[in-house]
Order: structure tokens, then C-alpha cells, then sequence
């Protein structure tokens, strides 16, 4: 019996369980013991980590879905349509987790309702909030089929499914518009800060330059997030789609460093990339992470080729991409708030909570819906044994 | 017609006594000990800038940035001039701190209801016809409280009589102006009176323009994927006749041979 429990106890469910017991008990202290035994927000510092880590990069990361349902239903791109699925369930999840972090970034979390009946039309956090509302039904529209073809209901299921597509295209022509627009508006949301955030980032057009990083960085995650599904979850699928989208996400993080260049330039902000200074060392962080690297090894047709060579490409435009997020939400208002802020660690556990919580849904809709083709093998439940190795197929 | 009512600090007269700090913490009730910034229980402080003393207190903008960023309309711009807070409406998100040029709205971290708070020029007293706490206070009319022409006309009367003045009043044009003016004898900047971020332009200009887009990007937007979407279909139909009719073709071909 002893010995069947530790045989249950591997690296990665303990690394779990220590995410989730950390997470939950700083949940508890976020909602009943406050901000300052949480936080180490400040008047100085209004918004940290949970805004920078929780929905900058989570509702960035999130973008794929929009990108490739345009690409298949809208520009009839059909070649993407088996990871189609894949890459809405993945900004699905992303928005709830957004959703749910709303609720511990806001001081009132009861009036998280609020924003539907008071309207401030002038307000860019009032537009996110009601897009990030309204994208997220649609999501969950485009997601519902996956659920409603697994119910026993024959009748029900074929009605519900018939007038899910009359609409479809509609809805998704419409989540399409939402979701550029409010992937730019979390940077419009820093253009009233003039002044605060470091000339680097601040740029009257901070949010066309969001809107321009986010759907490579969407597209990056999904690749990964596939490939660890073939690899474990027994998925089999065309690898050269991932190859194309390694290719678009390369072009893509090209357009993006064109603009931010020109948009460096067009601010006279170039000089303080050469200064001795934190900010800019957190620039290149970001620029070595999220454009140098990445464009110069998507440029390989070996690395693209391969799938793990190519998930690593990916892994550093998610992790470059979210050091940007980082950047303007936190680091380039340092100096000029005159504080230095470092997230406490419950603030880290309860984002990582959500991480966590958010992957391992995503795990068990590919296991047992239609998200992914998979192998006509049952599929491999103990993926975490040895970080997933023992599980490749 | 209500006349926008002001307050006038006056730098050069002001004797650092913190009667106005004092005065402001009473009427809200809060301890009377003195705080070196502002706080959730310090509306106003005054600070210490060489051997001169700066009165930091909201500006009570005429467009205020945190107005136009606050989600639900919490904070308001009164045609009195108080620039009020609606605690009933708040969610709590603190964008208005983001939003803030000066670094004004504060916010109560240590509760577990916590809401933001910020002067709000006795917005009441006003109301009522009187004057706020903090310029009924002061023992030496460095700050004083009226009418917001009459003060800028009272504040030129002030630098033109004495040469020792500083020919600005800060606070009329700067951001869009507001309802709280300085005049100084030392120039603002080594007083710490950062350069407005956006020159004499409100803050909420920044953002208007990126939504303002918005409707457009949004019909264009619609308009260029729906034909996408039109000529994707008109392909497919194409083609599927297409491969039709070659089959409808082979096969009479066929017959016939």
C-alpha cells in the first residue's frame, strides 16, 4: 500500500501540490487579510505584478485564438484548422484565468459587476473591461461545440449544433474586432501615464506596438502548447502547420521590431537604450529575448523543422514577451514614482496558481475532448512522470 | 450661475506652521500628527523645499486624468471646481493613480474594504457657501480661497506689486489648469514642480485620440474581413462547381466513348 502511495509521488505532482497549498493560502490572504499583507503594492506602485504578469501577458498570450479562427473561418487558411481548436480552448482558458484575476487585482472584488451598468466612455480600462467581457462569451461560443458533442443527448446536441453555425461566422467575425481591440488597448491603458513610463515603452502609439507583439506571442504558446501535446498526450498531428506558424511568428516579431524601431526614433528615445541605466537593461533583456534570439533561430529551416528545437524558439518569444509586459507595467515606472518594487511572494503564488490551474485544464480537455487529433491509443495519464520524458511517445 | 471656485497659495508668504495640515485632518477626523507625504489620512502636507514651503494637495484639474481614466465615473469634475470622489461607485482598480500626473489619489492598503482617497476642496463647506478648512486656517493668507477669476486677477495684483514674484501662476494653463494656483517667488522647478507631461494639454487627450479611432478601425475592420470572408466562400463555391462540372464532363465523355 506504502509503496503503491510513493510510487504516486513524482517530481512534478509534488512541484504541483506545493503551487497549489502556496497559491490557495495566498488567495486567503488576498481576500481576508487585504492588500497589504498580500501586496507590496504602494501608492507608488498601484499596479504590479498581478496586473503586469496576471493580464498583460495572460490576455497577450491569449491571442492566438483570435488569429488562427480569423485565419480559418475568415481568410479560409483550412491548413490551420487541426490546431484550430487547440488554439481557442488555449485563449478560453487564458481569459478565465484574466477573469479570475480580476477579481484579486480589484480593491471592491464584489463590484466586479460594476462596469456593466456604470459606463465611462473615456475610460481605456472601462473599453478592456467590456471587451475582455464580451470576447470572453465569444470564446466561450466558439469553445462550446468541443463540450456539446461529447453530451449524450443526440436530439439536443444536433439542435444546439445546427444553430451554433448559423451563427458562427458572425460571432467570430465580431470576436476578431474585440479582441484587437482590447489587445491594444491594455497599452492604450499606459498613454494617460505620460510622464511616468520611461521614454522607452511610452509612445503615443504604446497601443498599436501591444497589439503588434501579442499575436506572435499567442502563437508561440500554442506551438508549445501542442508540441508538449504530442509528446505526451499522444497527439498526432501534421508537424509543418507548427513549421508555418514558426515561419508567420519569425515574420511577425520582424513587423514588430520594424515598428518599435521606428517608433524609438520617431520619440528621439534611441539614446536611452545606450544609457547606463536599469530601464535600459531591462530593454535588451527584452529585445535579446523576444526579437534577437527568436528571429534569428526561426530563421533556420532546421529549427523550424524540429519540433523541440522549435518549441524552444517559441519558449523564448513567450518568455521575452512577457519580460515586455513586465517592463511597462512595472519597471518603467520605477524611476519616475521614485520606488523600487519587488512582488511579494504571495502575489507570485496566487499568478502562479492560476498558471497552473490554467495548464492543467487544458490537459484534461485534450485528454478527453476532441481538441487535438490523437493516436487511437488510450492516452498516457502519468505525462508529469520525469518532466514528461517517460511519457513520449 | 455657480462661479469655479479656487484656492490661491501663495509660496513666498507661507511660514511652513502646518495650521492648513492640521485644520484639514481635523475636519476629517483623522490624528493631527504631522505625515511627510500624502496618505489615505493626509489630503494635504506641506513640504520643505530649501527654506521654502510647498502646499502638495490635488490640483482639482478643469479635464483630470483620473476623471476620464476611472472605469465606472467615480470621480467627477463639479462645476463648483472640486474634482469629487463617489465611493459608492468605485471598484477599486486604481487606475486613477496610474492616471494622475501628480501623484495625488491615495489609496487605504491595510483595509479589507479599502477605497481611494484625496482632497475633495471641502466640496461640502463650498456647498454651503463657505470657504475650505484649510484656507480658513491659514494665519498668513498664503492659501486663500474664492472665486477662480478673482484669484488669478488677486494673484497678478500680487506679482506685479512685488517685483520678487515670479511672472507665472502655476496651475492656470498648465495640463488644461485646474483649481489650485501657486505663485512663488523662487522659480517652480527648484521647488519640485515637475514639467507638465503633456505641455498645456489635458491629460485625457492622450488616450482620446487612440479611442476616438476606435469606431473607425472597428467599421473598416468589420467591412475588410466580412469581404475577405465573402471572397473565401465565392472561391470555394467557384471551385466546387468548377470540379462539378469537370466531373459532369468526364462522365458524358465517358458514356459517349
Amino acid at each position: 500500500m506504502i509503496a503503491r502511495i510513493k510510487s504516486e509521488i513524482t517530481l512534478w505532482r509534488v512541484i504541483v501540490a506545493i503551487i497549489f497549498v502556496t497559491g490557495i493560502y495566498a488567495t486567503y490572504l488576498r481576500f481576508f487579510e487585504g492588500f497589504r499583507a498580500s501586496t507590496n503594492l504602494s501608492d507608488q506602485m498601484p499596479w504590479g505584478l498581478w496586473v503586469g504578469l496576471g493580464t498583460l501577458c495572460g490576455v497577450g498570450l491569449s491571442a492566438a485564438g483570435f488569429g488562427i479562427s480569423a485565419a480559418v473561418y475568415l481568410l479560409g487558411m483550412e491548413r490551420y484548422r487541426p490546431i484550430l481548436r487547440a488554439s481557442i480552448l488555449i485563449s478560453f482558458l487564458g481569459y478565465l484565468t484574466v477573469c479570475v484575476g480580476y477579481l484579486y487585482e480589484i480593491g471592491l472584488p464584489w463590484r466586479f459587476w460594476y462596469p456593466i451598468v456604470m459606463w465611462n466612455h473615456k475610460s481605456v480600462l472601462f473599453d478592456v473591461c467590456v471587451c475582455i467581457m464580451t470576447y470572453t462569451t465569444v470564446l466561450t461560443f466558439e469553445f462550446a461545440p468541443a463540450v456539446i458533442e461529447k453530451l449524450p443527448w443526440k436530439r439536443f446536441r444536433e439542435t444546439v449544433l445546427r444553430y451554433h453555425h448559423k451563427i458562427l461566422i458572425g460571432v467570430v467575425l465580431a470576436g476578431v474586432l474585440l479582441s484587437s481591440m482590447h489587445q491594444s488597448y491594455l497599452g492604450g491603458l499606459y498613454l494617460i501615464a505620460r510622464g511616468k513610463v520611461h521614454p522607452l515603452w511610452y509612445s503615443q502609439y504604446m497601443h498599436a506596438m501591444f497589439y503588434l507583439s501579442a499575436i506572435p506571442a499567442g502563437l508561440a504558446l500554442t506551438v508549445m502548447a501542442i508540441y508538449l501535446c504530442m509528446r505526451s498526450l499522444n497527439v498526432r498531428i501534421d508537424f509543418s502547420i507548427l513549421s508555418d506558424c514558426g515561419r508567420m511568428i519569425q515574420l511577425l516579431l520582424i513587423v514588430y521590431a520594424f515598428f518599435k524601431v521606428l517608433d524609438l526614433i520617431a520619440n528621439q528615445a534611441l539614446g536611452y537604450a545606450f544609457q547606463r541605466t536599469n530601464e535600459a537593461g531591462y530593454f535588451w533583456l527584452e529585445v535579446v529575448l523576444f526579437l534577437a534570439i527568436p528571429i534569428t533561430l526561426l530563421s533556420f529551416e532546421s529549427v523550424r523543422a524540429n519540433p523541440e528545437k522549435l518549441y524552444w524558439a517559441c519558449a523564448f518569444v513567450v518568455a521575452g514577451f512577457m519580460v515586455d509586459r513586465l517592463n511597462v507595467s512595472i519597471n518603467a515606472l520605477q524611476t519616475a514614482m521614485g520606488t523600487h518594487y519587488v512582488p511579494k511572494w504571495s502575489e507570485l503564488a496566487s499568478s502562479v496558481l492560476m498558471i497552473a490551474a490554467g495548464v492543467m485544464a487544458f490537459r484534461y480537455a485534450v485528454i478527453y475532448l476532441d481538441i487535438l487529433p490523437k493516436a487511437p491509443r488510450p492516452p498516457v495519464n502519468r505525462w508529469m512522470a520525469n518532466g514528461g520524458l517517460a511519457a513520449q511517445a | 450661475m455657480a462661479q469655479e471656485k479656487a484656492l490661491l497659495i501663495d509660496i513666498k508668504r507661507c511660514i511652513g506652521c502646518l495650521s492648513c495640515e492640521t485644520a484639514c485632518k481635523q475636519l476629517h477626523g483623522f490624528g493631527t500628527e504631522p505625515e511627510p507625504t500624502l496618505s489615505d489620512t493626509a489630503f494635504t502636507v506641506v513640504e520643505a523645499r530649501g527654506d521654502k514651503f510647498v502646499r502638495k494637495i490635488c490640483m482639482h484639474c478643469e479635464d483630470p486624468a483620473c476623471a476620464s481614466a476611472c472605469p465606472v465615473g467615480a470621480i467627477s469634475k463639479t462645476a463648483l471646481g472640486p474634482v469629487v470622489y463617489d465611493a459608492g461607485k468605485c471598484i477599486g482598480c486604481r487606475y486613477c493613480m496610474l492616471a494622475c500626473p501628480y501623484q495625488v489619489p491615495r489609496y487605504q492598503w491595510t483595509k479589507l474594504a479599502p477605497f481611494v482617497k484625496k482632497c475633495d476642496l471641502c466640496s461640502d463647506r463650498i456647498k454651503a457657501g463657505k470657504s475650505t478648512a484649510c484656507a480658513e486656517a491659514c494665519p498668513v493668507r498664503a492659501t486663500v480661497f474664492g472665486n477662480r477669476d478673482d484669484l488669478i486677477n488677486e494673484a497678478w495684483n500680487r506679482i506685479r506689486g512685488d517685483k520678487s514674484y515670479v511672472p507665472h501662476i502655476w496651475g492656470v494653463e498648465e495640463l488644461g489648469g485646474g483649481s489650485v494656483l501657486f505663485v512663488s517667488d523662487v522659480p517652480f522647478e527648484k521647488l519640485g514642480f515637475k514639467p507638465a507631461p503633456s505641455g498645456n494639454q489635458p491629460m485625457p487627450t492622450l488616450t482620446a485620440s487612440a479611442l476616438g479611432d476606435s469606431p473607425k478601425v472597428v467599421i473598416m475592420g468589420g467591412t475588410i474581413l466580412s469581404a475577405l470572408y465573402w471572397v473565401t466562400q465565392r472561391r470555394r463555391e467557384v471551385a466546387l462547381a468548377e470540379a462539378e462540372e469537370k466531373a459532369t464532363i468526364a462522365k458524358i465523355k465517358g458514356k459517349r466513348t
